[in-house]
């Protein structure tokens, strides 16, 4: 951390060592820009992909704690849920998406931070696949009636999109269960 | 035998599980109720319930009294869908007045509707939101003869009244 704020000479117990001290900075700094560059580099494809599904949890709750109404409505457009439970879950959900996507970038209680956003990514998915082969358009909660309609085609781009989201939590559940992630459990006994 | 390690790791999961859930419900449930624009916890999202005006009056209306401005001519039918779903078929004379696009729309196709007009918005499915975003928004504009004949499209078709097909 030195090394980001320079090596400073002014201070004058410090005089009779600024030599030493400089050379030995140098070398510190070039170590921490190194083991900086190589923190990055060496980390597994499990750190990139809990970290993108962090983000992507944390951006999309966003919006929806900012307007919950608006996310009520969706949530009602889905005709999914009975309505007793149309404003609960837009009160709860992001909530809970925000607080799986800040766990999931920092690394906190992993394993229950991927088994539930696995739930709700196999939830998003489902509810989707349901409603484009029931011909129900998400966006209004009306009819599709035809295939070649833009809302039949963003219902497509839906599904696959979370179907993606969905392969990432299945690759970090595999991960959390696998014994070949000798790093991850490390860190994660650190952390628990 | 079981692996004390997977073991471990499933115990966490699940208390961990819990305790986020717990969390998500106590801040979503803390943060609603302060916040000024709050939601009830739990609401009437029937149709009838969100086709209520503040006046209390219900501005839907029945298959049968639609059916029957349609052949006395007396009633602007407004079809709220996607030009793309209106070219496929819509209701005989209907105009599209599509409710994404309202402001694009709106002096074009009011321009010859009177307010005091009887004027009846659709769409298609149940749930289908475009018709009553659109008659609601008509309405707090002066229309007050604004109606929503909700699942309108299915219907119409369903029994087997004039329609227009593929312009």
């Amino acid at each position: 951390m030195a090394g980001a704020f320079g090596w400073n000479t002014s201070f004058p117990s410090m005089k009779g060592y600024n030599i030493i001290g400089k050379i030995n900075m140098t070398v510190i700094k070039t170590n921490n820009n190194g083991q900086q560059k190589r923190f990055f580099l060496n980390k597994p494809i499990y750190f990139w992909v809990r970290l993108i599904l962090g983000i992507i949890f944390a951006l999309a709750s966003i919006d929806k704690i900012i307007h919950p109404a608006a996310f009520a409505k969706a949530v009602y457009n889905y005709q999914i849920l009975p309505d007793t439970l149309i404003n609960l879950t837009a009160i709860i959900l992001p909530w809970l998406e925000l607080i799986l996507g800040i766990f999931l970038i920092l690394g906190l209680w992993l394993p229950g931070a991927v088994l539930l956003s696995n739930i709700l990514l196999v939830t998003f998915f489902g509810a989707l696949v349901f409603n484009l082969v029931r011909g129900l358009d998400i966006q209004c909660g009306c009819f599709i009636i035809s295939q070649e309609t833009t809302s039949n085609l963003s219902m497509c781009w839906y599904v696959i999109r979370d179907g993606i989201f969905l392969l990432l939590g299945l690759y970090l559940l595999s991960h959390i269960f696998s014994g070949k992630r000798k790093a991850l459990t490390t860190s994660m006994k650190n952390q628990l | 035998m079981k692996n004390p390690k997977s073991e471990r790791i499933s115990s966490r999961m699940f208390w961990q599980t819990g305790a986020i859930i717990f969390l998500a419900v106590a801040l979503g449930i803390v943060v609603n109720e302060i916040r000024p624009d709050r939601l009830p916890l739990v609401a009437d999202w029937s149709m009838e319930a969100q086709l209520n005006v503040e006046s209390g009056q219900n501005i839907t209306i029945s298959l049968d009294r639609a059916k029957r401005s349609f052949f006395s001519q007396k009633a602007v039918f407004l079809d709220s869908r996607p030009p793309e779903h209106y070219e496929l078929g819509h209701i005989q004379g209907a105009q599209n007045f599509p409710w994404e696009g309202f402001e694009k729309y709106f002096d074009t196709v009011m321009a010859d509707i009177p307010q005091d007009a009887l004027i009846i918005t659709y769409c298609d499915g149940i749930s289908c939101t475009w018709s009553k975003d659109l008659a609601l928004e008509l309405f707090f504009r002066g229309y007050d003869n604004v109606r929503v004949l909700v699942n309108g499209w299915s219907l119409w078709v369903e029994h087997q009244l004039p329609i227009d097909e593929g312009l």
